[in-house]
């Protein structure tokens, strides 16, 4: 009996052990400074912690929430040729039809046509002679349509300036798209509805690229000289030493030598900067980078602090005054000399001006290489160009032979293929891709700029920081004082026993809070509400369990039969009850959208949970307590 | 310390009375529901605009409309949170072409160029406000018929039957409070509702389990008195957690926003539930057993 006690025991001390460690970084994250964090961003350890901190919801800390939907009925007008008004009256009746009933718009367009016997040949090439092929094609547009829409504001991602920006697709046409702690919620609805920007750029000549990283080099290099006179002359005038710290900041986070990466650097290896230690003091810019595949590769580490130097205004000025800098869409995976497989990102220098806009292109499509060409039985994409985009591209290539063009989509670099030959046509392919899947992602790249796909905002939310702040601190507030009501009551009616409640009460609130950290789950008003309810639940338990126990002791049952009895018989009422409260919380986790979900995750995780802190926990302190001597007996 | 020691109280007795209150305000709550007041259903469920704003200093409705007829809004509902200086200001239409909360902006302008803030805004399209109310109606119906089947293994069919109608009972009382008071239902709300589901539920199975127990031992007794019996066993318990549940639902009240309409749904809840499992799921499944017996013999 007394060994059975040390094993629950041990369970328990497990479970807080695992509660605490998966706590650990939700509360050292929060504990940190703000210098701290900014430290951590540029030598790329924060992710870690962010991985596994509890969010806060957008109700919480402020933020928006959009949710966009394709508009299907718009694409197929788009897509239609030689519109009669007899093809404006069908699609308006068909869209009317799909606004009102929600039925799938494709369904309803095929019922129409077959009951008008429209014959849809008429508008549409390219597609098929039969109505049921054009109308698959068209559906098939719209999965397209949809990709490309996903692409686009996934591509936007770091423009939106939010640290965790959720894009998701959610059902067969809508996206939502949610943007903690957004300042500029104007900005953020521009990005999210305005049209991409396809552009193909000349790559700059590997030597001027080299020169400018040279001259950066040197121009840090003069800047970790005068962090060194600082530290030696500190009786400066205010103003000279103002100015010198500004410099001492960016250059000491960049090498990753403040007091606090120092610590990290030693404790652990493989987070801190991949940075060669001799090449620092001789090449601070350089030694950020790799050479990939004859490209600079920046590894994912080191990016931020990249992008701080490049965009310090002093840097700046050594900048070609015709060149820029953009960065690759994706990290390649690349394996160095010394084993170790890391996520580079490729960094680009430019042309400024574009070579050749995307909107030029009529068709871009992925395939495999015909036998007669040089790239046979390889994944291609395909493009064409209209005459005036196929003149613009043949005058590009032709002076460029042997140059590099980078594919540009928002900004961002998808590939920068060698220009091999002259393209006369405006027909040209793309080789060099490792698979098919690369292949159609190109060419959904390559269609995003030409073929813009019409989304609507169909739900918008925003909430102000301040608000979030007032709902935390009232939330928080009001739940202190509900769970203190509650303890002080149990504690003053069931006394020694309603202190374990309380107990039980209190681990429940720890536990439910580290599986929400664990699952990455985000924290939100009626998630509190949730939590505050699992209180009600975890203190129902206890009382049904006491008052058996009281009915059992006053039966003349000896505690410890009591207590077996009690236990017992409460557990199937506990389970009955608790399964059935359950079984709700997981309709709400499936039907509830948003908040709702929230509500329903917390009390699905906090019944579970207090199954375990009201039964398990208490009764093995009762076994405890009636193990090692009888009690006559209980303070209940 | 107790409240109660054994008591009996003969509750079965007093349950036509509560049979034809309970009908009554069924009836009222219908009525209201169906033929007078309707429900007062927040944007999530129409579609429309919200603006939160809050101004640093004491303003009235009459100034707000005013300000708003120079953006053509004065039809707007404008509601004062109780013991702020905050007003929730809702638009029937979600305009696409000029986006509502700017005009909004624009308009209180007129009253004071910075003197406020707004603090949150809400956009729903009509068609996600239809969804949304097909799938609350779904997550309902489809919470009461998982429950049926679920006590209907753990228990018997009857027990089942005393169930739901003490579920539909409720729902259907807490919706007519709402239609009658004109309280704003919301997605909140609505996870409210399904939370008295449940929370009504935990004291409906506690007391089945107790009849299912009881039943066992007193054979010989007829159903009335064996359920009168476990109310009576179980009402110590269902008053404590009803009160701790309480004191927690009440903290809540004095919350902001959609936690304190939660909280009224949940405070209402708390008192029905209680009511329905001793008045509507006890009952029930008498007068299901007479009836039954009846038939065989």
């Amino acid at each position: 009996m007394f060994k059975k006690t040390n094993i629950r025991f041990i369970i328990i001390g497990l479970a807080l052990l695992l509660a605490g460690y998966s706590l650990f970084w939700t509360i050292a994250y929060n504990t940190f400074s703000e210098e701290k964090l900014e430290a951590m961003r540029t030598d790329g350890t924060i992710d870690q912690f962010e991985a596994r901190t509890i969010r806060l919801g957008l109700d919480l800390q402020g933020g928006m929430h959009v949710v966009l939907e394709l508009n299907i009925p718009r694409l197929v007008e788009t897509l239609a040729s030689n519109k009669t008004p007899q093809f404006d009256a069908l699609l308006e009746k068909c869209t009317k039809e799909h606004r009102e009933s929600g039925e799938d718009f494709f369904t309803i367009f095929r019922r129409n046509v077959d009951v008008e016997d429209f014959k849809l040949v008429r508008h549409f090439n390219d597609r098929g002679y039969k109505n049921s092929e054009i109308i698959a094609s068209l559906q098939d547009e719209s999965k397209d349509a949809m990709q490309r829409a996903l692409q686009i504001i996934r591509n936007r991602v770091d423009q939106f300036g939010v640290s965790e920006p959720t894009i998701q697709k959610a059902g067969q046409n809508r996206i939502i798209v949610e943007l903690a702690g957004i300042k500029d919620i104007e900005h953020a609805r521009n990005l999210i509805q305005s049209t991409a920007l396809l552009e193909f750029t000349l790559l700059k000549d590997p030597q001027v690229t080299q020169s400018f990283i040279s001259s950066v080099d040197n121009y840090l290099k003069t800047g970790h000289g005068d962090i060194v006179k600082e530290e030696t002359a500190e009786e400066d005038t205010t103003v000279a030493l103002k100015e010198s710290k500004d410099k001492a900041v960016s250059v000491n986070e960049l090498l990753g030598i403040s007091e606090t990466d120092a610590e990290m650097e030693s404790s652990d290896n493989d987070t801190s900067l991949v940075v060669d230690e001799e090449l620092f003091a001789e090449k601070p810019f350089s030694s950020l980078m790799r050479n990939v595949h004859n490209s600079i590769g920046v590894p994912e580490k080191n990016v931020y602090a990249v992008k701080k130097i490049l965009a310090n205004p002093e840097v700046q000025k050594l900048l070609p005054y015709d060149s820029k800098f953009l960065w690759s869409a994706k990290p390649e995976r690349v394996t160095t000399n010394d084993g170790k497989t890391e996520n580079y990102y490729l960094l680009y220098h430019l042309e400024r001006e574009a070579g050749i806009q995307g909107k030029y292109i009529t068709k871009a499509t992925a395939t495999i290489g015909g036998a007669q060409t040089k790239a046979s039985g390889q994944p291609i994409v395909n493009i064409s160009m209209n005459n005036e985009g196929a003149k613009i591209f043949s005058r590009l290539t032709g002076s460029n032979i042997g140059k590099f063009l980078a594919i540009i989509l928002d900004d961002k670099i998808y590939m920068a293929p060698r220009l091999s030959v002259k393209i006369p046509n405006g027909s040209a392919y793309i080789e060099g891709l490792e698979s098919m899947e690369e292949a159609k992602n190109l060419a959904i790249v390559l269609r995003a700029g030409a073929l813009p796909a019409p989304v609507d905002i169909m739900e918008e939310r925003t909430i102000g920081p301040s608000l979030g702040r007032d709902s935390i601190n009232t939330s928080a507030k009001v739940g202190l004082i509900g769970f203190l009501l509650v303890i002080a009551f149990m504690a003053f009616y069931y006394k020694g026993a309603g202190l374990l409640a309380d107990l039980a009460v209190l681990l429940n609130f720890i536990f439910v809070m580290a599986i929400l950290a664990t699952l990455g789950a985000t924290l939100s008003l009626p998630g509190i509400a949730g939590l505050i309810l699992t209180v009600g639940i975890a203190v129902d338990a206890n009382v049904l369990i006491f008052e058996r126990i009281r009915e059992e002791l006053e039966r003349g049952k000896t505690v410890r039969a009591a207590i077996d009895a009690g236990y017992n018989r409460a557990f199937r009422t506990i389970l009955d009850a608790n399964v059935t409260t359950m079984l709700t919380a997981l309709i709400l986790m499936q039907f509830g959208t948003g908040p709702v979900r929230g509500f329903g995750v917390t009390l699905f995780w906090g019944i579970l949970c207090s199954m375990f802190t009201a039964i398990f926990v208490t009764r093995t302190i009762f076994n405890f307590r009636t193990d090692r001597k009888i009690l006559k007996t209980l303070s209940i | 310390m107790r409240f109660f020691k054994e008591t009996n109280i003969q509750f079965i007795k007093f349950s036509k009375t509560a049979i034809i209150l309970s009908s009554v305000f069924l009836l009222i709550s219908l009525v209201s529901i169906f033929l007078i007041r309707g429900f007062n259903l927040g944007i999530d469920f129409t579609g429309g605009t919200l603006v939160q704003v809050q101004f640093e200093k004491e303003t009235t409705t009459g100034e707000i409309r005013n300000a708003l007829a120079s953006v053509n809004l004065q039809n707007s509902v404008i509601q004062k949170s109780t013991g702020t200086n905050e007003y929730m200001i809702r638009v029937a239409q979600m305009n696409d072409e000029n986006d509502v909360p700017t005009l909004v902006t624009q308009g209180l302008k007129k009253i004071n160029d910075s003197g406020f803030e707004i603090r949150k805004t809400e956009k729903v399209g009509p068609k996600i406000g239809q969804e949304l109310r097909r799938n609350t109606i779904y997550a309902i119906v489809f919470a009461i018929l998982v429950i049926g089947v679920y006590i209907s293994i753990r228990f018997q069919f009857r027990f089942a039957i005393g169930a739901v109608v003490a579920l539909i009972h409720d729902v259907l009382f807490t919706l007519g409070i709402f239609s009658l008071a004109h309280l704003e239902i919301s997605l909140s709300t609505i996870a409210a509702f399904l939370t008295i589901v449940g929370y009504s539920l935990n004291d409906t199975i506690v007391l089945y389990d107790r009849v299912r127990e009881d039943m066992k031992i007193m054979r010989f007794d007829p159903i009335e008195a064996i359920i009168n019996k476990s109310i009576n066993q179980t009402l110590s318990r269902t008053i404590i957690t009803s009160l701790t549940t309480f004191f927690v639902v009440f903290v809540l009240i004095f919350a902001s926003g959609e936690v304190r309409v939660f909280a009224i749904a949940m405070m209402i809840g708390v008192v029905v539930g209680t009511y329905s499992s001793i008045y509507v799921a006890g009952p029930v499944v008498i007068a299901w057993q007479n009836k039954f017996n009846a038939k065989k013999n």
